[in-house]
């Protein structure tokens, strides 16, 4: 693989509060190639919005800090770079979309005023060509009668609308970078696929790059090219889309796909609660819900991601020297292949709700 | 809630055996027993003393603030000595401000000093002799004071501990006047709270619950009465009749509830479409009961923040009209103290200062708690800290 | 409902409601005790002011004689034709006196109030931005004094710190020093101080408060997500939504706050402005001069809260015109 887009060096943020120091993301890493889709899964309070949050500083800071490791964006650190310079990336080159179509957009302004301001920060462009521009993403992102509509507010549009008014506004200056932070989740099912299959015909389109963060794992299988699995701040496991769904190698991705529906074994959800950001368990933050933990799990540092196949990497004790990985391996087979079939029906969107609701 | 301070015999007991009247299902007896008996012993005094006798012993303010300390009791201190375990957690909350608790018990020592010290130290006499003494451990030019009843030495009178905060231009003593002008302070701000919240309450859930013509009116005549500068309406109301202190209570009481008559019918007109009180309703729940139930306690915190905070601005406003001399002047008040120093700022600036200190600190005293109760009591302010 | 109809609705209820607090004012001018008069009538005569004439013009004002629905009749005539009387103390008409008066009220007020709104929404929005860090901390503690220090003892204190201990400035307002001079200004410093502070407070609260509601807003993080730089992100994306609740404040504080303020400032410092003159009629008796007086505030307010209404049609696009 050539040189990556985007590739998260061991990042740490954390929140300094009054009740203690809260480590968010603590020793992330992962990468994303150009063009490429990468999934973040994980429960609510993983780590996974702040991660993303944190590529171009838009986590409140203080209280929020950028702890340590690199973001190399083509090359560049955006933990180094200067205010102005990330003014300049964020809207330019990287743009998010956000969870909440309902709050992402100022109430007081038309929509078409909000992508002309998105187009004119990063484009200098008259007023009348990003008009122009501004009708013709509301157009591209399927608004209809995009010219009658771009002076309407925010308020006279529909939830779906709205997060596709929120997506041309990302488009608004070509991003190499689109972080999408569970965009569909506020919406209803139907919406929900029209909104994923809109964005990867404009990925196809535009030729971005897309960091998808979702707790769904449903989704994750409609349009992930690779997986990051993250779990109380931590890389769980990062592989392939088809690699990680078909050979879950992390006890922890094994769980979680466990309370997936529909995967012709039965439903199981993951015993006890996520632990404690201020106060994280020594060894593996997956020790006290794992079933295999062993005492090496239960000390020292969190596991090193260890090769599970190719490019295909979990961060778990027994694909290292002196353990058996076949011990969680032929678990998982032997558990897809006792099949009780009690479980079918149901849609993926289900799934989501084990892990509650981010916000 | 209830069902915890009892948790001795409930503990023991099914759930299906529990006798839910009796841990408190309907209302305290207790408290509306003692509650029926106060307030019949508080009108057969109140008739006695109006009809029975040659002058009222006691004033109508005071009667009107004997009424407000019974309703403090019955209404805010029983529930929360009753309510043990939410009374705890309200003051783990309040008690994060460390400004409001000490602002909380400035205002019981001033409270307290207010209640009853007036009825153990004299009135404050008119005593030209003593005159434009200064406060203890402070001096003054002898040619101040016409004479000096403390230490004379060195052309400088000294303060004496028998005026420890110093005297008027007519040899009042300022303490005696401080502590005075506490009651008439408290008086106002608790008394017109009372007023506030009852006619406030009542107006506002007349409002949400009838709603259609009986809401547009009162909410139209809360627009008229809110247009209306407070400060002009009590201006000219006062001009017009003749000023006392029961006058100026009862006037910012009537015309001041208009804030919190739109605050109980909006947050009540809320509350109404919250699930819990629809589940209430599924429950067959009577609209007496779910209004007393779950209506009223889940509005009354709103509301007893915002009479708190209403609080100084009628002290604030008790102390202008009285510094502006549009008060009864035999009623020593704060701000008709201030306003006899002002002439003599250059001599004597004791006078206008020191009641004016104790004025500012009881004004911010109530603001610190007033915003430490919205933080304490407000279910909904849950993350803020 | 359209944006016209809404106007024209708000228009109609703005006379409707000057027409009830004239009433209303008839009334309380009718129901008024004597006595209450008498007393002031005695007050009048210690202070210099005529008794007789104190007697003749309340009752002129009042028309006791007359029946009641004809006083009525007379006195919304003659206040819907300006024809507000006479005051007998200036030998004057009312609204002359008024016309007098009112520019010394301006020559503090206009730069109290704007320094009010600028200073209050400048540090509340700052605070606002800045949540938790020592500055806001210091704006919250001001602002509490700002709101807790009485307007009277305020200016008493400024005066005995500022005229008598250290003589900087002068204590009290002398007529006469022209009005773009600088022994003008230097009169002027301490009133505008006293005036400005509570309003300063007040406005710094709301505008606090209103602007932490959208400090964490969505799309707050969606301007900023858009490259948007701090201040861009501060006016048209924080400022401009709390604009929107801001004018209410906006328009009470310059009526409630300002007004009463005012009256409390003049009177402390001696300036010939409407309070002083409002202060004066109400201890001389000067029943029609209080009326007028007192009733322009009110009047203002009912301005007041039209203009605020209207601007919010302006303002914010997501008013439901059939809501209120």
């Amino acid at each position: 693989m050539t040189d990556p887009l985007l590739s998260i060096r061991d990042l740490h943020v954390q929140f300094n509060t009054d009740e203690g120091t809260v480590r968010a993301v603590d020793g992330v890493s992962f990468d994303v190639a150009r063009g490429e889709t990468v999934c973040v899964v994980g429960e609510s309070g993983s780590g996974k919005t702040v991660a993303c949050e944190s590529i171009t500083k838009l986590i409140p800071m203080p209280p929020g800090e950028i702890a340590g490791g690199e973001i190399l964006f083509d090359g560049e650190d955006l933990t180094e770079t200067s205010e102005k310079r990330l003014e300049d990336i964020r809207g330019g080159r990287i743009a998010h979309v956000f969870q909440n179509p309902q709050s992402a957009l100022n109430p007081v302004y038309p929509v078409g005023a909000q992508i002309v301001e998105a187009i004119r920060l990063h484009r200098d462009v008259s007023k009348e060509a990003a008009r122009d521009r501004a009708i013709d993403l509301l157009d591209r992102v399927g608004i209809p009668e995009a010219t009658a509509r771009i002076d309407d507010y925010p308020h006279e549009f529909s939830g779906g609308m709205k997060q596709r008014v929120v997506i041309a506004m990302a488009l608004a200056a070509d991003p190499d970078l689109l972080i999408a932070d569970e965009p569909t989740t506020a919406l209803d099912v139907t919406i929900q696929a029209q909104i994923l299959r809109l964005l990867r015909d404009l990925q196809d389109e535009f030729g971005m790059s897309i960091v998808f963060v979702t707790h769904d794992l449903g989704v994750v299988a409609e349009i992930a090219d690779r997986v990051v699995v993250m779990y109380s701040g931590k890389v769980m496991e990062t592989g392939p889309v088809y690699d990680v769904f078909e050979q879950p190698s992390h006890p922890y991705t094994k769980a979680l796909l466990g309370c997936l529906p529909g995967q012709g074994k039965s439903m199981e959800p993951i015993g006890g609660t996520l632990p404690d950001p201020k106060n994280p368990p020594a060894g593996c933050r997956f020790h006290p819900r794992c079933p295999h933990a062993t005492a090496d799990c239960r000390t020292g540092d969190h596991p090193e991601p260890l090769d599970v196949g190719t490019d295909h990497e979990a961060a778990c004790v027994y694909y290292g020297p002196g353990y058996d990985a076949s011990v969680i391996q032929s678990d998982a087979v032997s558990e897809s292949t006792a099949t009780d079939g009690g479980s079918e029906g149901g849609t993926p969107a289900d799934a989501s709700e084990s892990g509650g609701d981010d916000r | 809630m209830a069902a915890d301070t009892r948790s001795e015999t409930a503990a023991t007991e099914r759930f299906e055996d529990v006798d839910w009247d009796d841990v408190g299902g309907l209302g305290f007896p207790r408290r509306t027993l003692a509650l029926g008996v106060s307030s019949l012993a508080y009108l057969v005094a109140v008739v006695y003393d109006v009809f029975l006798t040659e002058d009222a012993l006691v004033s109508g303010t005071n009667w009107l603030f004997l009424l407000t300390l019974l309703a403090g009791v019955f209404f805010v201190a029983w529930p929360l000595a009753e309510n043990r375990r939410l009374t705890a957690y309200y003051w783990r909350r309040f008690k994060k401000n460390r400004a409001a608790v000490i602002s909380a018990i400035y205002l019981l020592v001033v409270f307290v000093l207010g209640t009853f010290g007036p009825m153990l130290i004299a009135k404050p006499e008119l005593n030209v002799l003593a005159a434009y003494q200064p406060p203890v451990f402070l001096s003054v030019d002898s040619s101040v004071p016409t004479s000096c009843v403390g230490q004379a030495a060195d052309g400088l009178c000294h303060g004496t501990w028998k005026y420890p905060l110093g005297t008027t231009s007519d040899g009042k003593g300022i303490a005696r006047l401080v502590v005075f002008g506490m009651r008439v302070s408290m008086q106002v701000g608790l008394i017109t709270m009372l007023i506030v919240i009852s006619i406030g309450t009542v107006v506002g859930t007349s409002a949400a619950y009838f709603s259609g013509l009986v809401d547009e009116l009162l909410m139209r005549y809360v627009d008229i009465q809110q247009t209306f500068p407070t400060f002009f309406l009590f201006l000219i109301v006062t001009y017009l009749f003749k000023p006392s202190l029961f006058l100026l209570i009862t006037i910012f009481g009537f015309l001041g509830w208009g804030g919190i008559a739109r605050l109980v019918r909006s947050e009540a007109l809320q509350r109404r479409e919250e699930s819990y009180i629809q589940a209430a309703e599924n429950a067959g729940a009577s609209d007496g009961w779910i209004i007393r139930r779950h209506l009223m306690p889940n509005v009354s915190n709103t509301v007893i923040t915002a009479a708190t905070l209403l609080i100084p601005s009628f002290i604030l406003f008790e102390a202008t009209f009285a510094f502006l001399g549009l008060t009864d002047p035999s009623t020593p008040s704060w701000g008709q103290v201030i306003s006899s120093g002002r002439g003599d700022l250059d001599s004597a600036w004791w006078i206008a200062t020191i009641p004016g200190v104790f004025l500012f600190f009881t004004v911010l005293a109530f603001n610190f708690v007033g915003d430490a109760l919205r933080d304490a009591l407000d279910p909904r302010s849950e993350g803020d800290a | 409902m359209s944006m016209h109809w809404y106007v024209a609705r708000r228009v109609a209820w703005a006379v409707i409601a000057t027409y009830l607090i004239l009433s209303i004012t008839f009334g309380l001018l009718a129901v008024a005790p004597g006595d209450g008069q008498t007393a002031f009538a005695f007050k009048a005569a210690t202070q210099g002011g005529d008794v007789d004439e104190a007697q003749e013009t309340f009752d002129e004002i009042t028309g006791r004689d007359e029946p009641l629905l004809t006083r009525y009749k007379n006195y919304m005539v003659n206040m819907a034709t300006l024809n507000w009387g006479w005051s007998f103390t200036r030998n004057q008409p009312v609204l002359d006196a008024i016309a007098q008066a009112y520019p010394y009220s301006l020559m503090y007020a206009v730069p109290a109030t704007l320094i009010s709104i600028i200073a209050g929404y400048a540090i509340g929005l700052y605070s606002a931005t800045h949540q938790y860090t020592l500055t806001d901390y210091f704006g919250t503690f001001t602002a509490f004094f700002g709101i807790s220090i009485p307007n009277f003892w305020f200016g008493i204190m400024l005066i005995l710190v500022f005229a008598v201990d250290l003589g900087w400035l002068p204590s009290y307002y002398q007529t006469g020093r022209g009005v773009w001079t600088v022994a003008n200004a230097k009169q002027l410093i301490l009133p505008i101080i006293v005036l400005s502070t509570g309003a300063i407070a007040g406005n710094m609260r709301y505008s606090r408060a209103e602007a932490l509601e959208y400090v964490h807003a969505d799309f707050v993080k969606t301007a900023r997500a858009k490259g948007a730089d701090d201040w861009r992100v501060l006016v048209r994306h924080i400022f401009r939504p709390a604009l929107v609740p801001l004018m209410t404040i906006l328009v009470a504080d310059i009526l409630g706050l300002l007004f009463a303020g005012a009256y409390i400032t003049e009177v402390v410092f001696q300036i010939p402005g409407l309070g002083l003159l409002s202060y004066k009629a109400i201890i001389q008796q000067d029943t029609a001069l209080v009326m007028a007086t007192t009733l322009i505030p009110v009047f203002i307010a009912i301005i007041g809260n039209l203009v605020q209404d209207i601007a919010y049609t302006v303002l914010d696009p997501r008013i439901s015109y059939g809501d209120r």
